[in-house]
C-alpha cells in the first residue's frame, strides 16, 4: 500500500515536470514579449538589455530549469504586464474563479439532477423531450455564443443582469466575495448558467439513465405493492441509488470548471484566473503563463491522484 | 458581523450614487503601469495624462499649451530652451511644485532604466535656475523640444525618495508602479492591476475644472462584444473602441452615440529595400523585383484605396499619400495626392520592369494590431492579383509579428505609424532614414529604405529654427520617399468611440481620452 502512493506520488510529480517542459517548449513560439514592454521609439540596445535581465536570451529548457527551482522556493518570478509576483497576482484573482466554479457546479448539480428525475419519470412527455432537445442544443452551441446570447438577451435587451464584471464585492482578508452584495450576486448568474450549462445537461442525462435503470429494479416494485407514495419512491429510493455516480462525475467536473472557465471568464471580463490566463497570452507573460498552467496541472493531478488512491482503499485487489 | 459590514458597505455605495456623476469607461488594453517614465505605450501615457501633467500640455486642438510651465523661451543661439514654472501648483499629496522636480523627473526619465528616456536624446544639460525657472539646453538648436515634451510627466522628487521609487522599474515593479502623485485633475484613488482603476477629482487642481465628474473608473474589457454589450446596457459609459462593424449599430440605438473621427496613425505596406533576393514562396530565391522603383509604383497604382475604406472601413477612414496625417505639423502640401488607383499603368510599369509575366511573393501582415488588418492585407492581396503578382498572405498576432520583421522574414509588410510628436520629423527619423543603431536613427525601418539626401536633412530639418525653410526641407524629403515609393501609404486609422447619449467628450487624434473634457449631463 505504502509503495503503491509512494509510486504514485512520485508519477505525479513527473507528470507535472513534464507539463512544465512541454509548457515552456511552447511559450518559444508565442511570440516575444519584449515589443509589448518597450514603447515605439525603443532601440535595439533597449532590446538586448531587456532580454538580458529577463533571461529570455537563453535556451527554453535553461529558462524551465530556473523555473522549477525557484518554484520549488516558492517564487513563481514576476509578471512582465504588471511588474508584481505572480503568486500575489493569482492569489488575488483565484477567489473569482472559485466563487464561478462553485455556483456553477451548484447550478448544474441541482437543476441537473432535477431536470435528470423529471425527464426520467415522464420519459414520454412532451415537456421532457423540449428539455432533452434544448439540452442538446445547448451543449452544441459553444461556450462565447450562449455567453454572448445571454448578455443580449438579459443586459442589452432586457437589462436585468449586468453585461460584465463581479459587481460589488466584500474584502474578507484577502478573500474577495460577491456573495455578500446584491450586485456581486447578480453578476454571478448568467456567467454561472454559460460555464454550467454543459455540466447540467451531463449531470441531467446521467441522472435520467441510472434513474430508469434503478426504476426497473425490484426492490422499485415491491416499494409501490407496499402502497408507497410516488413521492417516496422516488426521492428516498430510487434517486439515493442513483447519486454515487452523479457525485464522483460531479468532483471530477469541479476541476475541469475551474480550468475551463477562461472562455466564460473572457466572454463577461469575469476577473478571475482564467481571464488573466489570456491577457497573459497576448502579452506573452511567460511567468503567469507558467505559473498558471503549473497550477492546473497540480490540481488535476492532484484529483487523479486522489481518486486512484479512493479507489485503493475502496476495492481490496489493488492492495498488494 | 461580516454581514453587517457589508450591508454598511452597500448602503454607503447606494447613498453614493444617489447625488454623485459618475462616469465609467472601458477599453481594451489596461495601462500596464501606472509610472509615468516606465513605459512609452499610447495606452499608459493616455491613461496617465488624467493623473499626471507635463510642461506643456496639448489641447483640443491638439495644439501645445502651457501646463507647469506658464511660459518657455528659447535661450539665444539656440543653446536650449528656459521655462517658466507655475507658481502655486501642487501635487496630490499636498506638497509644492518647482524647479527641483522638474529636474528629478528629467533624471528619472532620461535614466537607463526609463522607456521615454529617448524624449531626451537631444538634452545635453538641465540646469535650475531658480525655484520657477528652469533650462533645458540641447546639444543642437531644437526648435521642437516643447512639442516633443507633451508627455513628459513630473513627478513630486520628495515623494518619489520616500517611497523609493526614484528610478522606474519595468522589470520587478516597485510603489510608482501601483502609486501615482501627480499634479493632474484627477487623483489615483483605486487601482487594481487588470481589473479597475478608479479616479477621483483633485480639489487643489491649479486650473479650472470643466468637467463634472466626482468619480471615474475604467475597466479594460478585452471581447469586443462584451464592451459593446456594457454600452448598450448602460453597465459603462464609454467604450473605445467600438468595433467598426458594430458602430451604426451602436449609433442608431437610443441612448448611445459613436463619435468618429481620424487618427493619427497612418496604414501603409513597407518592402524589403535591402533584400537582394525574395524570401517567400516558389519564386524565393530570385533577385528582388521589388528593389526596381517601378515595381514599387506599380504596387501603388495597384492598390485601391478608396475600396479598402469603403468595405472595410465603412468609410470611416481616410487616404493619405504621406507617412503623416493631414492634421500633422509638417504635412507637405506640395504632394498631397496620393498616386491614382490604375491597373492598366501598374501593368504596363510592371511590364516595363521585365515582370510583364508577374511574380510570387510573402506578404507578412499582423492580425490584431490594427483595425482589421488582416482583412486589409487580404484585399491587398487580391487587388495584386489583378495586376498578375501573387502575394502569399502570413497573417500572425503582433507578438510574433515584430520577431518577425526584425528578423528580416519579409518581402513585403503591413505597418502603421503614429508619430509621437506629431510633427512629420518623427516617421522620417523611424522609417525613412538609414538604420543606425549608434545614432538611433531608423529603427522602424524594417526594410532598411536608404537615400543619403534624407540622410543629409534630417538633422538639419531636426535644428531648422526658420519654419519656412523647415518645411522646405521636409518637402524635399517628402518628394524623395514618394517618387522613390519607400512606402506604399494608404489611409489613416479611423477612431470610432461610442458614449452614452448624456455624455459630452472630447476625442483627440492621438487616441488618448482625458476625463477633463468630460461632461454627464
Amino acid at each position: 500500500m505504502v509503495t503503491y502512493i509512494f509510486r504514485r506520488i512520485l508519477q505525479s510529480i513527473l507528470v507535472l515536470l513534464v507539463v512544465g517542459l512541454v509548457a515552456f517548449a511552447m511559450f518559444t513560439f508565442i511570440g516575444d514579449p519584449i515589443d509589448n514592454m518597450l514603447g515605439q521609439e525603443r532601440t535595439q540596445e533597449d532590446i538586448d538589455r531587456l532580454r538580458g535581465v529577463l533571461g529570455l536570451d537563453q535556451p527554453f529548457v535553461v529558462q524551465y530549469v530556473k523555473f522549477v527551482i525557484s518554484a520549488m522556493q516558492g517564487n513563481f518570478g514576476v509578471s512582465y504586464e504588471q511588474g508584481r509576483p505572480v503568486a500575489q497576482i493569482l492569489a488575488e484573482r483565484a477567489p473569482a474563479t472559485l466563487e464561478l466554479a462553485a455556483v456553477s457546479a451548484l447550478f448544474a448539480l441541482s437543476l441537473g439532477v432535477v431536470l435528470g428525475v423529471y425527464t426520467a419519470i415522464h420519459r414520454k412527455g412532451f415537456v421532457a423531450n423540449l428539455v432533452l432537445t434544448l439540452s442538446l442544443i445547448g451543449v452544441s452551441l459553444p461556450t462565447f455564443l450562449i455567453g454572448i446570447l445571454l448578455i443580449y438577451l438579459f443586459s442589452v435587451q432586457l437589462d436585468w443582469l449586468p453585461s460584465f464584471g463581479r459587481g460589488e464585492t466584500v474584502d474578507l482578508g484577502g478573500w474577495t466575495t460577491g456573495f455578500l452584495t446584491s450586485s456581486g450576486m447578480r453578476a454571478l448568474i448568467l456567467p454561472s448558467i454559460t460555464l454550467g450549462l454543459y455540466q447540467m445537461t451531463l449531470i441531467m442525462r446521467l441522472v435520467r439513465s441510472e434513474m430508469m435503470e434503478v426504476m426497473r429494479q425490484d426492490y422499485i416494485r415491491f416499494a409501490r405493492a407496499r402502497g408507497l407514495s410516488e413521492r417516496a419512491i422516488t426521492f428516498r429510493h430510487a434517486l439515493k441509488n442513483t447519486m454515487v455516480p452523479v457525485i464522483t462525475v460531479t468532483g471530477l467536473q469541479l476541476g475541469s470548471l475551474i480550468a475551463f472557465a477562461i472562455i466564460t471568464e473572457t466572454v463577461f471580463q469575469w476577473p478571475g484566473m482564467g481571464l488573466l490566463f489570456i491577457n497573459a497570452i497576448k502579452f506573452v507573460d511567460i511567468p503567469v503563463m507558467a505559473a498558471y498552467l503549473m497550477l492546473i496541472s497540480v490540481m488535476f493531478v492532484g484529483i487523479n491522484l486522489i481518486v486512484d488512491l479512493l479507489y485503493v482503499s475502496i476495492d481490496p485487489r489493488l492492495r498488494t | 458581523m461580516l454581514r453587517l459590514t457589508a450591508c454598511t458597505a452597500a448602503l454607503l455605495i447606494l447613498s453614493g450614487a444617489a447625488f454623485a456623476e459618475k462616469f465609467s469607461w472601458a477599453g481594451t488594453t489596461d495601462p500596464q503601469t501606472m509610472d509615468p517614465h516606465a513605459v512609452n505605450s499610447a495606452p499608459v501615457l493616455g491613461f496617465l495624462n488624467n493623473v499626471y501633467e507635463g510642461l506643456v500640455r496639448r489641447g483640443k486642438d491638439m495644439a501645445v499649451e502651457p501646463a507647469l510651465a506658464a511660459s518657455w523661451e528659447a535661450i539665444d543661439g539656440g543653446a536650449g530652451w528656459r521655462f517658466t514654472l507655475r507658481e502655486g501648483v501642487k501635487f496630490h499629496d499636498g506638497s509644492d511644485f518647482t524647479a527641483e522636480d522638474v529636474l528629478f523627473s528629467y533624471e528619472r526619465g532620461s535614466s537607463e532604466e526609463a522607456d521615454v528616456r529617448s524624449w531626451f536624446a537631444p538634452v545635453s544639460e538641465v540646469k535650475v535656475v531658480d525655484d520657477y525657472t528652469i533650462d533645458f539646453l540641447t546639444s543642437a538648436p531644437n526648435p521642437l523640444f516643447p512639442d516633443s515634451i507633451a508627455n513628459f510627466m513630473i513627478m513630486d522628487s520628495g515623494w518619489a525618495e520616500a517611497n523609493n521609487t526614484t528610478r522606474p522599474d519595468k522589470e520587478a515593479g516597485n510603489y510608482a508602479t501601483l502609486n501615482a502623485n501627480g499634479t493632474g485633475a484627477f487623483m489615483l484613488a483605486n487601482r487594481q492591476p487588470g481589473l479597475t482603476t478608479t479616479l477621483t477629482p483633485f480639489g487643489g487642481w491649479w486650473d479650472t475644472a470643466e468637467h463634472n465628474i466626482t468619480e471615474a473608473t475604467f475597466t479594460p474589457i478585452e471581447n469586443p462584444a462584451t464592451s459593446v454589450a456594457a454600452l448598450l446596457s448602460g453597465d459603462v459609459d464609454m467604450i473605445n473602441p467600438v468595433p467598426i462593424q458594430d458602430a451604426d449599430r451602436v449609433d442608431q440605438r437610443d441612448g448611445t452615440k459613436v463619435i468618429r473621427g481620424i487618427e493619427a496613425r497612418v496604414i501603409m505596406l513597407g518592402f524589403g529595400h535591402d533584400h537582394d533576393t525574395l524570401k517567400y514562396t516558389s519564386d524565393a530565391g530570385d533577385p528582388n523585383p521589388f528593389l526596381d522603383v517601378r515595381v514599387r509604383e506599380a504596387v501603388a497604382k495597384a492598390v485601391n484605396v478608396d475600396a479598402i475604406l469603403q468595405t472595410i472601413m465603412r468609410g470611416s477612414a481616410e487616404s493619405v499619400s504621406q507617412l503623416v496625417s493631414p492634421a500633422m505639423r509638417g504635412y507637405s502640401t506640395a504632394k498631397a495626392d496620393r498616386p491614382a488607383y490604375d491597373v492598366e499603368g501598374a501593368k504596363a510599369l510592371l511590364a516595363e520592369a521585365g515582370y510583364a509575366d508577374g511574380f510570387s511573393f510573402g506578404l507578412k501582415c499582423p492580425n490584431d494590431r490594427y483595425l482589421n488588418d488582416e482583412a486589409v492585407c487580404q484585399a491587398v492581396t487580391s487587388m495584386l492579383a489583378q495586376i498578375g503578382i501573387t502575394a502569399e498572405l502570413d497573417a500572425m498576432p503582433v507578438q510574433n509579428y515584430w520577431p518577425e520583421l526584425r528578423e528580416d522574414n519579409f518581402d513585403m509588410y503591413l505597418l502603421g505609424w503614429s508619430p509621437g510628436t506629431f510633427d512629420h520629423e518623427h516617421p522620417i527619423r523611424f522609417l525613412v532614414s538609414t538604420p543606425n543603431e549608434e545614432k538611433k536613427l531608423g529603427s522602424w525601418n524594417f526594410g532598411g529604405f536608404s537615400n543619403a539626401r534624407v540622410d543629409e536633412l534630417l538633422p538639419a530639418i531636426q535644428s531648422e529654427i526658420d519654419e519656412t525653410k523647415r518645411q522646405a526641407m521636409i518637402d524635399e524629403v517628402t518628394e524623395i520617399y514618394q517618387s522613390e515609393h519607400a512606402y506604399v501609404t494608404m489611409y489613416v486609422q479611423p477612431l470610432v468611440w461610442g458614449t452614452r447619449d448624456n455624455i459630452e467628450l472630447t476625442q483627440r487624434p492621438d487616441n488618448f481620452f482625458l476625463l477633463r473634457w468630460v461632461t454627464v449631463n
